[in-house]
């Protein structure tokens, strides 16, 4: 069904309809294995004819093997002779009994006429569209009609035109503003980007608030979150004890690499084996603790070797999700039972992870990096030149003392010890073999590392270790990569991927949408913009379809209730850290202060109960408590209590997408979590030195909440709030208690109660 | 698209919202779900599957669904000895482990074993306790559980109860989410998911702590792992807050809260006439949900109002946090139709590494603590005619072995057990089980289950099947798998069940 985009953009919109896409079922039209065949497949076949199990000896899985003669001695399927294929036979027999699927309904007509079809013209397979690369000849795009129309749009109207659906006209400038800011750093807009864009909402103007906020170290702190559910980092290692691990230098690391707009494909090798760069850098190093992230278990009497065993399972887990977008863990036990991946596949790509250093038991944890905070680093720097320029000069007896108190400042730098991953001696290494049934004690043959058949060699020259698995995940011929990570970002500004299932792209994943613009776009990743992060966010929210307004009209809610064409902008929750962030920004009360260890903002009593460990919650002091949500301390078996309830995962394991949920445990949260009153006292002081008029006020901390004035319905509301509050507190005795702080001002806590209110409603948690 | 639409029809008839509905799930009436549904719609490709996704209310997501079949039991509670109790102290009687008391342990027992801590060999350990048949059915009960005896002829014993982990963290987790990793979907969770609940102003699942710990595996063993967030277990608290922030600000009073929340619903209703998203619809039923928990929960915690003669009954102090004091909310819940309740009580453990694990200490008072509670709970019920509907489960993530553990090889001051995975004892009572019977049989050392034995899944499949819920149907997708709580196992019990 690909069609050559170059002549449907020569179309008009109308023209585009129905014809060019819909299937004629004609005797002669050939038939689409993907569209048509696998459908039915998947649905009506596979679970007793797929990788699990194999009834009858008949698999539908491999080309080869559903072309085999199966048990009965008869081949299922004889390319060009649909009446002697045994499929066809059984799919259609009278006998109850003997007819195809046992349970269930028959196949209908139309379906056994696809097969049929199928069948008589030669029965020719295809892979699962994710496993076949896109074809940039395919892809040629025009040049545009429309000056402000980027690539993205022509695709995205292509198919609104197809089902009858308008785009919608572009978002105000004031909710496009504070669209763009969370979606590129989080934070809500400031000001000036406001003011400058009201008077200016050309897209030259747009152009430059993007590349400024691209630019901004905040940039890098928003993005890490994404990238820090899938490589699950945490400040603790799981289970049981669940006790402190230093990692994070190498969260650090992450928010860094997005920052300085590293290449997504040194972002990758860096990561899973930077330490078998030639020579690597320190940073290279601090790089592959995405792999130190796996959680162990130093309960006693545990086996070390069995949760070794489990972390590399997780590992090559979490590799196939975070690259490849195909879950991996139905293989450790057998053969996928709808992907192309066989068994033993598996243990070969477990192979090349299975030769780490790496040991995770207690007190003992190795291989470790000392590693040092940023004013450290610097403060070791300087000593170290100076050391360093003395013993040079040969000044060394003079200045004994002097040099003797700086080696001493030296070692009294903390250092913190982040673990690594490191390859075993060549004449160390472990063999691998199958594990039967995914039990390890239960040993198969003997694998090599090696990639599944169905998918594109190793690179030529790259070795057959971590560092060429690396490669191979970025080489530029893997199918994969760039789709899932094209997809994956995608999803992040527009609230749900082109590819719904972000963490499935095998045959039960959703299919894309619109699979020639997500084509094209990984294309046009890889080979033009070579991996650039930057640039592709940049399209995308340079596109029309990003900037249109995302009120939902009649039509659209009638055709396109859930914005699966994208007729409108995205209109969706904010994330655990985004929420948080958001309340302490615009109360004025976020902490700048970046990178370091984790901080512990306050939390109930109580929350911290943990078995053989006298780990504390320790209050983090000053504006520590005020740090964005990324610095926060993740314990796994009781993670931070505000960013579970809005759906932050607890990071043991890797997440590729977070699954929105709208429950009264967050109502509760934003009413009553002591650092939302915080911010709300916050900005009730902000108010006050603005006007001593409660509308105006009111106005303006809607205005500083969600950038716009409120209508008079809206402020009616608040003020009745207001004057209901400061009533309240005028006649009551005691006053808004929050923390170890009693406030008595009237006018302030009805300004308090007002503020609440305004940062609980919907257009503030919700990215409109 | 027929079919959907007729479904979509009748689902916004059944509602009350009905124009929100009916603009939620028209159309693309699966994806509208989504957000809330995550991925379970994706495999859908029957009628029925379709059917049962758009029984669920996107509104509220713990709407009372029908079960799969009658049901026997409409709630659970369910007592976990966090730790794992001995079994051979308490429940299985070895009189002949009495006679090899002291002796070597014979190799034959040992040969391919994983122990926690045992080393080299050990010595067998006897019974360290009395034992006596208790009412018509008979029941061994150790002189631990006084209280209990009363109550063995409205229990199911299970004595050859099997697990596959001998680790708390994995077997706790195998326990309550059907697998020994972390990231599934506790029983709860699932329960709450398939059935919703009959209270919508009190969480679906409730989690009780006490024991002074939170279970191995930490709050995971009440995680809804990739079902939706909704489904978690709400741990509610006897010291501080019952519920995380359900308390307002001091200074802050009821009327007031209820005039803010108020604005906040009003602000959403313009705000959902402006931009017409149906989430903010769903916000609103939210906040006004998060509003009667802030007056329903305090009153179902405080323990204050019972009568004497009922704190007598199960020996609560109110304010404190005890198991007793959770034995009773455990029925103030059940009573107000709370779908899940969880009570998990640490402790268990007795290695003999130190006094407070050693089984003539430690244990000794574990039992105390837990003995007129359970008890006053199973009595409580019945008498109130609860007991019938309410399913009630007892026991621990693993066993002990009939060996005393050995540390280090060294024989230890205190007397303990180490983790046994091959044979413990639990107890169920109510919903439909049958009362008053022995299930299950080890050998005459308590080592290995010899007749009946049931896995750990072969429970999860029964609490289900109580439930009215089919194990293996009861499903949901992720990452491309049907995944269920009993994984690929499970066969529910049928001998138990009355």
């Amino acid at each position: 069904m690909r069609i050559r985009l170059a002549s449907l953009l020569g179309l008009t919109g109308a023209m585009m309809a129905a014809g060019v896409w819909s299937c004629n079922s004609s005797s002669e039209e050939k038939v689409d294995f993907n569209a048509e065949v696998r459908p039915i497949i998947n649905g009506k076949c596979i679970s007793c004819h797929g990788g699990v199990k194999q009834s009858g000896e008949f698999s539908l899985l491999f080309e080869e093997d559903a072309m085999e003669v199966n048990k009965s001695g008869k081949h299922g399927i004889i390319p060009g002779k649909a009446e002697e294929s045994e499929m066809i036979k059984r799919i259609t027999h009278a006998d109850p009994e003997q007819r195809m699927p046992p349970e269930g309904p028959a196949l209908s007509n139309e379906e056994v006429e696809t097969l049929k079809r199928w069948i008589n013209q030669g029965a020719k397979w295809e892979d699962h569209w994710s496993f076949v690369p896109p074809d940039p000849a395919e892809l040629e795009l025009q040049d545009s009609q429309s000056p402000d129309a980027n690539p993205i749009d022509h695709f995205i109207i292509a198919k609104l035109n197809e089902v009858g659906l308008e785009p919608s006209p572009l978002a105000s400038p004031e909710v496009l503003a504070r669209r763009l800011s969370i979606d590129l750093v989080g934070l809500p807009p400031s000001k000036e980007m406001i003011r400058d864009l009201q008077a200016d909402n050309s897209l030259k103007n747009y152009e430059k608030w993007v590349d400024r906020l691209l630019d901004s170290p905040s940039y890098g702190e928003n993005w890490a979150s994404m990238w820090l559910d899938l490589a699950r980092y945490a400040d603790s290692k799981g289970y049981e004890a669940d006790r402190h691990r230093e990692m994070w230098k190498y969260r650090d690391w992450v928010i860094k690499a997005f920052n300085q707009n590293m290449p997504f494909d040194q972002f990758t090798i860096e990561q899973l084996a930077g330490d078998l760069l030639p020579n690597p850098t320190k940073d290279q190093l601090i790089a592959t603790g995405f792999h130190r992230n796996t959680m162990t278990n130093d309960e006693g009497g545990t086996d070390d070797e069995e949760f070794r065993v489990a972390a590399v399972l997780d590992r090559v887990n979490t590799t196939w999700e975070v690259w490849q977008g195909i879950t991996m863990a139905c293989v450790q036990c057998h053969s996928h039972p709808y992907d192309p991946i066989r068994h033993d596949e598996y243990y070969e790509f477990y192979a090349f992870l299975n030769n780490s250093q790496d040991k995770d038991s207690y007190p003992v944890e190795s291989p470790v990096l000392p590693v040092y905070t940023e004013i450290d680093l610097q403060k070791k720097e300087n000593i170290q030149r100076w050391i360093d320029s003395v013993q040079a000069s040969g000044g060394i007896a003079q200045k004994a003392s002097l040099l003797k108190a700086k080696e001493e400042e030296l070692k009294e730098l903390k250092s913190y010890s982040l673990p690594i991953m490191q390859e075993l001696a060549e004449e160390e290494k472990r063999q691998t073999f199958v594990f039967d049934r995914g039990n390890w004690t239960t040993h198969g043959e003997e694998v090599y590392p090696g990639v599944p058949g169905s998918l594109p060699p190793l690179p030529e020259g790259s070795p057959y270790n971590r560092l060429g698995m690396a490669q191979w995940l970025v080489s530029g011929e893997n199918p994969l990569t760039a789709r899932v990570t094209v997809n994956r970002l995608w999803a992040k500004l527009f609230g749900k991927g082109i590819v719904l299932t972000q963490e499935d792209f095998g045959s039960q994943g959703n299919a894309p949408t619109h699979p020639e613009l997500l084509d094209w776009m990984a294309v046009h990743w890889v080979q033009d913009m070579k991996w650039d992060i930057k640039k592709l966010l940049k399209l995308m929210v340079m596109s029309q379809t990003y900037r249109q307004s995302s009120t939902i009209s009649e039509e659209a809610q009638e055709k396109d209730p859930a914005n699966y064409y994208l007729s409108r902008g995205p209109r969706v929750r904010l994330s655990a850290e985004q929420i948080r962030d958001q309340s302490l920004a615009v109360s004025g009360l976020l902490s700048p202060k970046m990178l370091g260890p984790s901080v512990m903002p306050h939390q109930p009593e109580g929350i911290w109960q943990v078995v053989y460990n006298g780990a504390q919650w320790k209050t983090s002091e000053g504006e520590d408590q005020h740090r964005r949500a990324v610095y926060t301390y993740i314990r796994r078996t009781s993670p931070y209590p505000s960013m579970i309830t809005f759906d932050g995962p607890s990071r043991e394991f890797c997440i590729n997408r977070r699954i929105n949920t709208n429950t009264p445990l967050q109502a509760l949260a934003t009413l009553n979590d002591p650092v939302y009153i915080e911010a709300a006292q916050a900005m009730a002081d902000s108010l006050l030195k603005v006007s001593n008029k409660p509308e105006e006020q009111i106005t303006k901390g809607f205005e500083m909440s969600i950038f716009r004035s409120p209508t008079a319905d809206e402020l009616e509301i608040l003020l009745s709030l207001y004057q209901e509050s400061k009533g309240h507190f005028s006649n009551s005795k005691e006053g808004l208690q929050n923390l170890d702080l009693t406030e008595m001002n009237p006018e302030k806590n009805a300004l308090t109660v007002v503020a609440n209110a305004i940062m609980n409603q919907d257009a503030f948690i919700t990215k409109n | 698209m027929n079919l959907l639409e007729e479904i979509n029809y009748r689902n916004a008839e059944l509602n009350t919202r009905r124009h929100f509905l009916k603009k939620c799930v028209a159309g693309m009436g699966s994806l509208a779900l989504g957000g809330l549904m995550g991925s379970a719609l994706t495999g859908c490709d029957s009628d029925k599957e379709i059917a049962e996704t758009l029984m669920r209310d996107a509104s509220n997501p713990m709407k009372a669904l029908p079960p799969h079949y009658i049901a026997k039991a409409k709630r659970v509670i369910y007592l976990h000895m966090a730790g794992a109790p001995s079994q051979l102290e308490l429940f299985d009687y070895k009189p002949e482990l009495q006679k090899l008391h002291g002796l070597d342990c014979p190799p034959s027992l040992l040969e391919g074993k994983r122990f926690a801590f045992i080393q080299g060999t050990p010595q067998m350990l006897g019974p360290q306790f009395n034992f006596n048949q208790y009412g018509d059915s008979g029941s061994w009960v150790s002189d631990r559980l006084p209280h209990f005896t009363e109550c063995v002829d409205d229990v199911a014993f299970l004595k050859a109860v099997h697990t596959d982990e001998f680790n708390h963290a994995p077997a706790q987790l195998l326990m309550h989410t059907g697998g020994a990793r972390l990231g599934k979907p506790s029983m709860g969770s699932w329960v709450t998911y398939g059935l919703g609940s009959e209270n919508q102003d009190l969480p679906g699942f409730v989690v009780l702590v006490s024991g002074g710990t939170t279970p191995s595996a930490g709050k995971s063993v009440w995680g809804s792992g990739f079902l939706p967030s909704v489904y978690q277990g709400v741990q509610c608290r006897t010291q501080g807050d019952p519920v995380l922030y359900l308390s307002d600000p001091k200074g802050m009073s009821r009327e007031l809260r209820q005039k803010s929340i108020s604005a906040i619903n009003k602000l959403n209703q313009q705000q959902y006439e402006e931009v017409g998203d149906p989430e903010i619809m769903t916000r609103i039923s939210q906040y006004e949900m998060a509003f009667k928990m802030q007056m329903s929960v305090p009153d179902t915690m405080d323990i204050n109002d019972e009568p004497q003669y009922i704190h007598d009954m199960y020996g609560t102090e109110p304010g404190k946090s005890s198991f007793a004091n959770n034995c009773l909310l455990a029925r103030r819940l059940a009573e107000k139709g709370v779908r899940f309740i969880q009570l998990y009580h640490w402790g268990w453990d007795a290695h003999g590494a130190g006094k407070n694990e050693a089984l003539n200490h430690g244990f000794k008072d574990r039992c105390k603590e837990v003995d007129q509670p359970m008890s006053a709970l199973l009595k409580d019920l019945k008498q109130r005619g609860l007991l019938e509907d309410t399913l009630v489960i007892w026991g621990g993530e693993f066993g002990r072995t009939p060996m005393r553990e050995n540390r280090g090889g060294k024989e230890m001051t205190f007397v303990g057990r180490d983790h046994h995975l091959e044979a413990f004892t639990m107890w169920m009572a109510g919903g439909g089980i049958k009362p008053g019977i022995t299930f299950g049989e080890t050998d005459e050392i308590g080592y290995y289950g010899i007749k009946d034995r049931v896995h750990v899944h072969d429970i999860q499949a029964t609490i289900l099947n109580q439930l009215g819920l089919n194990h293996e149907r009861l499903t949901y997708n992720f990452q491309g798998r049907d995944f269920r709580l009993t994984d690929v196992h499970g066969n529910v019990i049928e001998k138990i069940l009355a």
